[in-house]
């Protein structure tokens, strides 16, 4: 372990800074423990084969996820590929892409995550984004109540009151969701109106239904997407209190059936690898347990016998991956998923629909690639990580704010992020050409590998009884966590390196960034709304809801409908939350933090 | 010094359970000779109450909100008697980190190195490198 060393001070950082302009080119193993002064005598006297050792260091000879790679790449690395990589854009399985015409006839969904502060100011900078060209919008939900399923009143979230709306707005009941969506059409935009955490998801989709059902809208009419997503819930992102990873996949399918039923143009679920990988998942563990996560879903789905797997597949078919700063990675890996997609489906659930086979992926680009020092080198990082998304195929982007290590982003790291995306649409000629990258002897050659190690983590999880298992048990949590601390080592020892971080670390940055700090007074006006419609609404048909829901939940049955019910109603997300922790219990998590 | 070993108390702040940094962080000073104490998501007055039953030498915060939210805790502790140090990491803006460092709070935003944190905890503790 590095970290207890203590040999590297800020003053051996600076001086590695120094030598690096004369050395980085040939040398790239030059972090060390040894410190700067040190290093630059050895380089000074080092021999042409010392710099040849360096250049043919491990740690170049590898993906980030540990996959070999050799020097160069020729066509007798990428023939065992033939059949697959042949295949056109449009055919399966899809490896090379989900839709024959590509950008040309449809360009990906400028799709970025957006909301903070009161209900307004989240509504108004949606509308922002829309305005400058996003083509889909999505609305976040204050993190302490909303994850909790605890209105702003909760002890829990009274303790930390300045904290409430800095991750989006503080939505309680249909009218708060009203706010949001003042002047923006329904009927117009693909949307996801939040619900990323597994209890959270059918609260924000009726406030959401409820708010088009107000206007006199049909459900039908409605396009979007919810996510309920079980490797933030249950990985990445563990709440205090939470339903048993169990309870969420049954709620999750509920879903998936209210929507098959009521809601067609409505993506039911997504599951997002991203909040795995970001947590420390490498490439193909991600598409390893994405797709173990999609296999618990559709065993589930198959056992109700309701709908068709292919209806299900479907519905489970628009998924989120993470896309990092390993380029060709991550374009590997956005190919291989379709193509995983499609083979899990013909070959286990035995589906020939190729509507179902075909994988729609939505990138978000890495958060943690953002660094907190010198920000507006994350434009540059988020320039490249939306060119692999584009490269890999994605229907549906949204690319991180260039202060995201500092805040939730800024109305200017909002504009960069819509600009970075039309940019490469627009001016780059690369949409003019479905799979610009396909047949490259590197590219075929490094989906083929990814492929082998994500089946074999992929059976590694159903062998310690399958994704839930692994969530429970930890297990996930641990393989995790093993990343987290050798991507750390990694940038100590400097086998990995970040301009800025730990190479071409500047004392001062020439551009200021002090990150986005939202609104003061989210929690008192979100309080006020609280008062005003407890005492506005419809005491009588409040506990009636309640009650029906309760029932629900003992009684097993598809809970969306009493859902939509009570938030028609205006029933609370806190008083949805406590028939939730009456009925389901509380997950217990498996790690400590 | 009253522990043959260092012992530090880490909380979360916030109520945002992201635990990559603090999980790293925890594991180094593990790693790094420290008894490692974690709160998890926790409140003032849990970590009031925990500082007062573990006696640390060393309080680690892990801020994913506000540092409004911190400095209540921060001052609890100080009115408590806990008169030891305070370190601080996670997303925290530059304005803040300067808010913070004038209180006497060390802070390490992201990509603060591992060595860099437990090189300040010996520091700060007074247990020798």
């Amino acid at each position: 372990m590095v970290a207890g060393d203590g040999s590297r001070s800020r003053a051996d950082a600076s001086t590695a800074h120094n030598r690096d302009s004369t050395t980085l080119l040939t040398c790239p193993d030059v972090e060390s423990d040894l410190g700067g002064v040190v290093a630059s005598q050895r380089e000074k006297s080092a021999s042409n084969e010392k710099i040849v050792r360096d250049v043919e260091s491990e740690e170049s000879r590898k993906t980030i996820s540990g996959i070999d790679l050799k020097a160069s790449y020729t066509a007798e690395d990428s023939k065992h590929m033939t059949a697959d990589s042949a295949a056109a854009p449009g055919e399966p399985p899809y490896l090379r892409g989900a839709f024959a015409g590509g950008y040309r006839t449809k360009p990906w969904r400028i799709f970025q995550l957006s909301g903070f502060g009161n209900p307004e100011d989240e509504g108004a900078r949606i509308r922002y984004l829309l305005g400058k060209g996003e083509t889909g919008f999505i609305m976040e939900h204050d993190r302490l109540t909303a994850d909790h399923l605890y209105d702003v009143d909760h002890p829990e979230v009274e303790s930390r009151w300045e904290d409430v709306g800095l991750t989006g707005a503080v939505q309680m009941s249909a009218r708060d969701t009203a706010l949001v969506l003042q002047d923006i059409d329904q009927t117009r935009y693909f949307a996801h109106p939040g619900g990323a955490v597994v209890q959270h998801a059918p609260f924000a989709l009726a406030a959401y239904w409820t708010v088009a059902k107000r206007r006199g809208l049909d459900l039908r009419q409605l396009s979007g997407t919810g996510q309920s997503d079980f490797f933030l819930t249950y990985l990445g992102c563990v709440t205090k209190q939470q339903i048993p990873a169990s309870t969420g996949l049954k709620i999750n399918c509920d879903i998936i059936e209210f929507c098959a039923d009521h809601a067609p143009n409505w993506v039911p679920i997504s599951i997002a690898g991203y909040n795995g990988a970001d947590t420390g998942l490498n490439a193909y563990q991600e598409l390893g347990a994405v797709f173990a996560c999609a296999i618990e879903h559709l065993d589930e789905m198959v056992k109700r016998r309701r709908l068709s797997p292919a209806k299900v597949a479907h519905g489970l078919g628009g998924m989120n991956f993470r896309v990092g700063m390993d380029f060709m990675e991550d374009i590997a890996k956005l190919r291989v998923a379709r193509k995983m997609w499609h083979d899990l489906l013909k070959d286990r659930y035995r589906i020939s629909d190729k509507r179902a086979l075909k994988l729609r992926i939505h990138v978000v680009t890495a958060g943690s690639a953002m660094t907190y020092r010198e920000p507006m080198n994350n434009i540059v990082r988020g320039t490249l990580m939306a060119l692999s998304s584009m490269l890999g195929g994605v229907q549906s982007l949204g690319v991180s704010g260039y202060d995201e290590a500092l805040s939730i982003p800024s109305e200017s790291a909002h504009h960069m992020s819509v600009r970075i995306q039309q940019i490469l649409l627009h001016e780059t000629g690369l949409a003019n050409v479905v799979d610009p990258l396909g047949g490259s002897h590197y590219l075929e050659s490094l989906s083929v590998r990814l492929e082998e190690e994500a089946w074999r983590f992929m059976d590694e999880i159903e062998n310690h009884g399958g994704f839930i298992a692994t969530l429970d048990s930890g297990w996930l949590h641990e393989k995790a966590s093993d990343n987290q601390v050798a991507l750390e080592n990694a940038l100590l020892d400097g086998s990995r390196k970040v301009v800025g971080v730990n190479v071409h670390e500047g004392d001062s940055d020439p551009f200021n960034v002090d990150g986005f700090s939202g609104v003061g007074d989210a929690f008192e006006r979100a309080k006020a709304r609280l008062v005003n419609l407890r005492r506005e609404r419809d005491g009588r048909a409040v506990a009636v809801a309640l009650g029906e829901l309760s029932a629900a939940c003992e009684q097993q049955r598809n809970i969306m409908p009493y859902i939509l019910d009570a938030v028609m109603s205006d029933v609370t997300l806190g008083e949805i939350g406590d028939v939730f922790r009456e009925q389901f219990g509380d997950w217990k998590v498996p790690i400590f933090f | 010094m009253s522990h043959p070993r260092a012992r530090v108390v880490i909380a979360k702040t916030s109520l945002d359970g992201h635990w990559r940094g603090i999980n790293v962080v925890a594991k180094a000073l593990r790693d790094g000779g420290f008894e490692v104490i974690l709160l998890g998501m926790a409140r003032d007055t849990e970590i009031v109450r925990a500082v007062a039953d573990e006696d640390p030498d060393l309080v680690g915060l892990n801020i994913g909100g506000r540092i409004e939210v911190a400095q209540r805790i921060i001052d609890a502790l100080r009115e408590s008697g806990y008169t030891g140090p305070v370190m601080a990491g996670g997303t925290i803006p530059p304005y803040a980190v300067k808010l913070l460092e004038q209180s006497g709070v060390q802070c390490f935003p992201p990509g603060s190195s591992l060595a860099e944190i437990s090189r300040a905890a010996r520091r700060l503790t007074g247990f020798s490198e």
